[in-house]
């Protein structure tokens, strides 16, 4: 009887729970999708060449898991909240039946534990979807492709999910419970009854303060474009707090500001129902300004974050191509006295050169001296001659680059060797140069014949053996290896920007679709009104709409615009080491935040509209 | 003269099987324009009924409700809000101001809603509020106004659009006596001055005294009809304490 009271309660205010729904749901896909990664296979193909490193990525992202848990159990708490206060009377109601406040809890229990349980079931299904999307994700970026369709599916994942949710959901049925238990049936009773009183800032003063917003964000811009990202010193501190006063009294006098520019286009004030929204809004904006102002904040870090951490992995991506345009190259640090014939030495540790290997260059680099080369040891540790210089351009495919022996020596900044060699830049000289020059290593480069990984892991075992005979004198670098090793830090900063990116857009959405729901509960009584003077149902909807809509889009046009500015600066940094692919990563943030912006966007609306609707 | 507001065999029944309740029952008057009517009854007389019927907020069971020569009973939806916006004037108890708007502003939104010309505005909600005395308190919000003000603001939304009809429910309800008389003035004279038909409901004969003509009504059927004509107030008024008195003595012989 009890549970079906419960069940019949959820079933009835399933839309006012759907914004605590999603916002559940959301949560548990999320935290699903990014605790199910080792469940993934370009991951399982990660650890099989690398396993430090993909336990170094799952160990971050249990600790992140631990900070999302506690910000989406915030979250719950507070979105439980407003649910409560919005069924003060019915719960009243109850009491005032004689119905026990511990059969009420229970009841509240019951119907808490019946939305986690749909909730958890639908954000697993969800995650589930997410978890193959974000797996399809990393296969590209490896550059994976796979014979058959491996389905994403963590047990572990699951596991941690149900654990982490049970614990958030039994914190707010005892909150429910504690709050129930402790609350006067006075106070349910009069729930319905607002003290919200009415204080606005005269017009005069909100144009000031929104020129003085203005400024102090423009200030700031310029003080972030000029300086860049990273001088972090007293004025960085200063560049940000006069960001976010800039941004508080923007939206302080913003609905004042609005106001007083409609009430000079009197077409624009005086038609439907313009003059109603825009007080409604800035009879709110006392009570909103601050939290539009962190939603502001929080939707600048989720766009950031997501941006940037796509854009660095391209970043990433283009530095492997750099710094290894060979399979292979082994570098010799004894070259200078005991120079080797390696092809030779590896063909004794079983390992075929001739067979296995193709296009390889073996070459010398030298120690610049200035008396020889005239260009000063400061500038470069490092000598080529011309013929080695062109020969392993060529080996490159890059014919263009080849040098026709005038203008020698001249420095050069294209990458020679795979993996580090140590210098950023070295001297090409002249071949009749280079006895007058002393050896400091040799360098043997070249390509895999045949399959890649195979010949990789032939020629890693020889070199093991080769090695423990010439002392450790030799060092390998390869390109998978390189591109694992990069790989790695790719997927790390992918995958830590995409999950902290979206937990603070959900945390903004839901914040700001409960604010929204509660402010449509205070109109009811407006809409009523409206109603009676005979204002359509459609036209009630287009306030309903603009008012959800100004609320939802002005905290994310000012986030947007920092967001530019931001990553304009960010740019200059990331182009140190390359730059960021504005346009592509641009789409997927925008992308996703529409997707979760938008669906809380429309839920409240709709929430809203149902809320006004309700009994006029 | 045409009726500007004929009521004919109204009746209304709530309820369904089993629980019906007869609310009205075969009601029938007519207002000619410009007169000045009041409804009386005890509570649960179905006065309410009626005025919601009027209004177009509840839709009677049987009969028929014409206003300005349209049958409203057989209006739907958006025709509906349509006349009652274009065509029906309201004033209520709480008085019913948007608390986010000045009082300027809520009288404009009555002509803002019928899409009227930005232009035009201003001055229309000017002279509404001229014949009203509220020309000092424009720009105050309804929380700064005293009930009588929040009525007399009221008032003017309901006389800016030119309505047909003029709808009061309990104006005096929440007012003071001070307050009641000068907003009954008012709307005596707004009566007077514009030829506006008001349709007046209230259970109090004090305030009743104001009208040309007061319809009693009792277990929804009319039960007495009370003519001014050329009676001074006070005089009418007395009559009008006679006949209440008159049908709260016939409740109690039913004891």
């Amino acid at each position: 009887m009890f549970c079906k009271l419960a069940a019949r309660n959820v079933k009835r205010s399933i839309r006012d729970y759907s914004v605590y729904f999603l916002t559940l749901t959301f949560g548990v896909c999320i935290f699903y999708t990014f605790n199910s990664l080792d469940a993934q296979p370009a991951m399982r193909y990660l650890q099989s060449t690398n396993a430090g490193m993909v336990g170094a990525i799952l160990q971050l992202m249990d600790i992140l898991s631990v900070f999302v848990a506690v910000v989406l159990g915030c979250l719950i708490l507070y979105a439980n909240t407003f649910l409560m206060r919005r069924r003060k009377r019915e719960l009243g109601l109850y009491l005032m039946l004689g119905l026990p406040q511990s059969k009420v809890s229970l009841l509240l229990i019951l119907e808490t534990l019946l939305i986690g349980v749909l909730a958890l079931v639908t954000g697993l299904a969800l995650g589930q979807f997410l978890a193959q999307g974000l797996s399809a994700l990393t296969l590209t970026m490896f550059d994976l492709r796979l014979d058959e369709l491996q389905f994403v599916f963590s047990t572990r994942a699951i596991g941690k999910t149900c654990l982490y949710f049970g614990v958030i959901f039994l914190v707010v049925m005892a909150f429910t419970g504690l709050q129930i238990s402790r609350t006067k049936l006075i106070d349910l009773i009069r729930g319905a009854r607002k003290n919200e009183e009415m204080r606005q800032i005269p017009l005069g003063a909100a144009v000031a303060l929104f020129l003085l917003g203005l400024a102090l964000v423009g200030t700031a811009y310029a003080m972030l474009l000029i300086r860049g990202l990273l001088r972090v010193d007293d004025l960085f501190w200063l560049m940000l707090a006069m960001g976010t006063a800039g941004t508080l009294l923007i939206f302080r006098s913003l609905s004042g500001f609005l106001l007083r520019l409609a009430k000079s286009h009197k077409a624009l004030y005086y038609k439907g129902l313009n003059m109603f929204v825009l007080r409604q809004f800035s009879s709110r904006v006392h009570t909103t300004y601050l939290s539009m102002t962190v939603i502001c904040l929080l939707l600048l870090l989720a766009i950031g974050i997501t941006a940037c951490s796509v854009g660095m992995n391209d970043t990433i991506g283009q530095l492997t191509e750099q710094s290894a345009p060979y399979d292979f190259t082994i570098q010799n640090y004894g070259g200078d006295v005991n120079p080797m014939d390696l092809p030779g030495l590896l063909e004794k540790e079983g390992f075929s050169a001739g067979q296995s290997l193709q296009g390889t260059v073996d070459c010398f680099l030298y120690y610049n001296d200035s008396a020889v080369t005239g260009i000063s040891e400061d500038e470069s540790g490092a000598a080529l001659s011309l013929s080695d210089y062109n020969a392993l351009m060529e080996l490159q495919g890059k014919e263009e680059l080849v040098l026709d022996g005038g203008n020698l020596p001249r420095l050069s900044e294209t990458p020679f060797c795979t993996g580090s060699c140590g210098f950023e830049r070295y001297v090409v000289v002249p071949d009749d140069m280079t006895p007058s020059l002393s050896v400091r290593r040799q360098v043997w480069s070249g390509y895999y014949a045949g399959d890649k990984q195979d010949t990789e892991n032939a020629l890693q075992a020889a070199m093991k053996e080769l090695n423990s005979d010439e002392s450790g004198m030799l060092k390998l670098e390869t390109r998978l290896d390189i591109y694992i090793e990069t790989m790695g830090s790719k997927v790390l900063v992918l995958f830590v920007g995409l999950y902290a990116g979206m937990v603070f857009l959900v945390a903004a959405a839901a914040v700001l679709a409960l604010q929204q729901l509660t402010q449509a509960t205070d109109n009811i009584p407006r809409y009523r009104i409206l109603a009676r003077l005979g204002v359509e149902a459609r036209m009630r909807d287009r306030s309903v709409l603009s008012q959800v809509a100004l609320s939802f889009f002005l905290p994310l046009s000012l986030a947007v615009v920092h967001a530019v500015v931001g990553m304009k600066a960010a740019n200059a940094v990331i182009s140190q080491v390359g730059r960021v692919d504005s346009v592509r990563n641009s789409i997927i943030t925008a992308l996703l935040l529409l997707a979760v912006y938008g669906t809380y966007f429309l839920a409240t609306y709709w929430g809203s509209r149902r809320i006004v609707r309700g009994n006029s | 003269m045409d009726p500007i507001l004929s009521v004919l065999h109204l009746q209304k029944i709530y309820g369904g099987r089993g629980s019906r309740t007869r609310a009205l029952s075969d009601l029938s008057f007519d207002v000619a324009p410009g007169e000045f009517v009041g409804i009386m009854g005890a509570s649960g007389s179905g006065k309410t009924t009626l005025l919601n019927c009027v209004s177009t907020i509840d839709r009677p069971t049987a009969g028929s409700i014409i206003i300005a020569g349209e049958d409203i009973t057989a209006l739907r939806g958006r025709a509906l809000s349509r006349f009652r916006r274009e065509r029906l004037g309201f004033i209520f108890q709480d008085c019913n101001l948007l608390d986010t708007l000045t009082a300027f502003e809520n009288i404009a939104l009555a002509l803002t809603i019928l899409k009227a010309p930005a232009g035009e505005i201003e001055d229309r909600v000017q002279k509404a509020a001229g014949l009203l005395g509220l020309d000092r308190v424009l720009d105050k919000y309804p929380y700064q106004l005293s009930g009588g003000e929040c009525q007399r603001v009221a008032a003017a939304r309901a006389i800016i659009t030119k309505p047909a009809l003029i709808l009061a429910d309990e104006p005096t309800g929440a007012l003071d006596s001070k307050s009641a008389r000068m907003l009954l003035t008012q709307l005596a004279q707004l009566n007077r001055e514009t030829g506006a038909t008001i349709l007046m409901v209230t259970h109090d004969a004090f305030t009743a005294s104001w009208c040309h003509r007061i319809l009693f009504i009792r277990d929804g059927t009319l039960h007495q009809v009370l003519r001014r004509e050329n009676m001074d107030r006070r005089a009418f008024f007395a009559r009008i304490l006679g006949v209440v008195g008159q049908m709260e003595g016939d409740g109690a012989d039913v004891l």
